[in-house]
């Protein structure tokens, strides 16, 4: 049988998302294979996760997954399928444009559905930070990039490791420093408090801290929070080119806003904005706002839940 | 050495009007050098300084790229000369579309040792240009790239990962895509804009670039406005913080949020 999709992974095995994807594109049947760059554990989760078939490009020691993008884009082109897709992060885009490039294909980042048929795929695609959709019809082969979604749990019956071997690009780790920032999933959180520019110095993050415990609640920041101000791992900041989550609750504190951080947040049941500016932007995409100091509303909602 | 910039001049969907079919209007958007593109000229422009590297700037699009104002912002931020490809059939085009243009440049260029790019851009956002770039050379991307130091053959990259960051060594060309946080592009001063004026650009023709033909086919066949969740706009009254916690607090419980 022919392959209608190609997962490709690097590092992540996060991949239940795309395999939910691929295995609802509609159309001609067809496998759902993948190919993996990262280290063999990597590929022995994807052998479990349901797919039917796995690729691994084994590399030396010490050569990360970019490495073997070619290798990757090879392996795809020779079975080649009607899409190809990857998840959000850094290593997987690698590998994606890589496999893209060698099909020719054509690349969507804000696929919302995907629909194959005997000549043509077409997608409903969220363009300029989701401002807009287009529907887009494609003859010949696509590129997705998607959230990868969680680590598929094991199918219970794994499929055999095709393993390859080639020559990778000359790219060599010479070190590894892992930082201090504790490691959040926020797409696995019910209720998160997103901390914004609002909020003065960083020790005041201890009274949002509060606040989460008291809700229970993951913390996540805007942007420049996370880049530039650095009070919490990138891993953390919600936006456009950041995490998008869907939560119970969220709660904005000292955001305003601004489009490209709130495209994260859509998909939340509801939220809640605190905001010393009435005019800010966030006020219009909330249900709830409390315009004020956010030193005294925070603690204030902190012992009403108590 | 020689080192080349991907830039886009684009507008902030920020200031883009959107209709009630989806229609996005730009007309009152201002174009400009693309938000996180000065990072990546500031990064390859201290390398390039340490290295005695060229540094060229390379952009593709439609009519407007080209505009002397748009030479000259790019230019200003340190750039020996730029290279300009600006063609109206570029109007709207994807991504891959893009990065087989900006790869053929950096053939018609010749003997590039390094592309450097942004880490997105401000309208699109996909992050894929530079990996799909890659692919056309067939050269190695890494993105998340937060410092570059070394030479041609020899570069030492320091990457952001997930939960850390990564020091490699690149021993051939390379595309690296920056983090947005990779350093502070400073502000072009005005002797920077009267030098600017005088640094070469090279409007090179698009028919002429060696550039392959995609296999796909897009046709946008229609827009809409994303469905969005009906929100409430309720505006607490916060004269007493206290009162107002309370009131939050018993509206998140009946509504099930907490």
């Amino acid at each position: 049988m022919s392959v209608n999709a190609w997962i490709v992974v690097a590092e992540q095995p996060a991949i239940g998302n795309l395999i939910t994807v691929a295995r609802n594109l509609g159309g001609p049947a067809g496998q759902v294979a993948a190919v993996v760059a990262g280290p063999r554990p990597v590929a022995e989760v994807v052998a479990a996760s349901g797919v039917d078939r796995v690729v691994w490009c084994g590399a030396p020691e010490g050569s990360p997954a970019e490495a073997s993008a070619q290798a990757v884009a090879e392996v795809v082109a020779a079975d080649p399928p009607r899409v190809v897709l990857s998840g959000r992060n850094p290593a997987d885009r690698v590998l994606l444009g890589a496999a893209a490039a060698r099909l020719r294909a054509a690349v969507l980042t804000g696929a919302r559905s995907v629909a194959l048929d005997a000549d043509k795929t077409t997608v409903l695609n969220a363009v300029y930070g989701d401002i807009s959709e287009e529907t887009v019809e494609i003859s010949g082969p696509v590129a997705l990039l998607l959230d990868g979604g969680s680590v598929p749990a094991a199918s219970g019956d794994s499929v055999p490791i095709e393993e390859i071997s080639s020559t990778p690009y000359g790219l060599t780790v010479l070190e590894t420093n892992m930082s201090d920032f504790e490691q959040v999933d926020l797409n696995a959180a019910r209720r998160v408090i997103g901390v914004g520019r609002g909020l003065k110095a960083r020790e005041d993050l201890e009274l949002i801290d509060t606040l989460a415990g008291a809700v229970q609640a993951e913390i996540a920041c805007s942007r420049p929070v996370a880049e530039g101000l650095n009070w919490m791992g990138k891993d953390r900041y919600i936006g456009s080119s950041g995490a998008r989550i869907s939560p119970q609750l969220y709660l904005a504190v000292g955001i305003s806003g601004q489009l490209q951080h709130m495209v994260g947040v859509v998909g939340a049941e509801t939220i809640v904005a605190i905001n010393s500016d009435p005019n800010a932007a966030v006020f219009t995409q909330a249900d709830y706002g409390l315009v004020g100091d956010l030193y005294d509303l925070v603690p204030a909602i902190t012992s009403a839940l108590k | 050495m020689k080192i080349v910039v991907a830039y886009k001049w684009t507008s902030d969907p920020e200031e883009a009007t959107v209709g009630a079919d989806g229609t996005v209007d730009w007309s009152r958007a201002r174009p400009g050098i693309s938000t996180y593109d000065p990072v990546a000229i500031e990064l390859a422009r201290g390398l390039a300084e340490a290295a005695g590297a060229e540094l060229i700037g390379v952009t593709a699009g439609a009519k407007g790229v080209g505009s002397p104002l748009a030479c000259k912002a790019a230019l200003a931020r340190g750039l020996n000369r730029v290279v300009i490809i600006e063609d109206d059939s570029l109007k709207g085009a994807g991504q891959a579309e893009l990065a087989a243009v900006v790869a053929g440049a950096v053939r018609h260029i010749g003997d590039v040792d390094l592309v450097v790019t942004g880490d997105s851009s401000v309208d699109v956002a996909a992050k894929m240009v530079p990996t799909v770039l890659a692919g056309e050379l067939g050269w190695p991307a890494v993105a998340e790239v937060t410092d570059v130091t070394g030479q041609a053959g020899a570069l030492r990259v320091t990457r952001a990962i997930p939960g850390g960051t990564q020091v490699l060594e690149i021993s051939g060309p390379a595309v690296l895509a920056t983090s947005a946080d990779a350093t502070v592009p400073r502000v072009p001063g005005m002797k920077d804009l009267l030098a600017a004026g005088k640094k070469p650009v090279d409007h090179a023709d698009l028919a002429a670039l060696d550039v392959p033909a995609q296999s796909a086919v897009m046709t946008v066949t229609g827009t809409s406005r994303p469905a969005r969740k009906q929100r409430k706009n309720q505006i607490l009254d916060t004269t007493d913080p206290a009162a107002a916690a309370a009131e939050l607090v018993k509206a998140l419980r009946e509504v099930g949020a907490l």
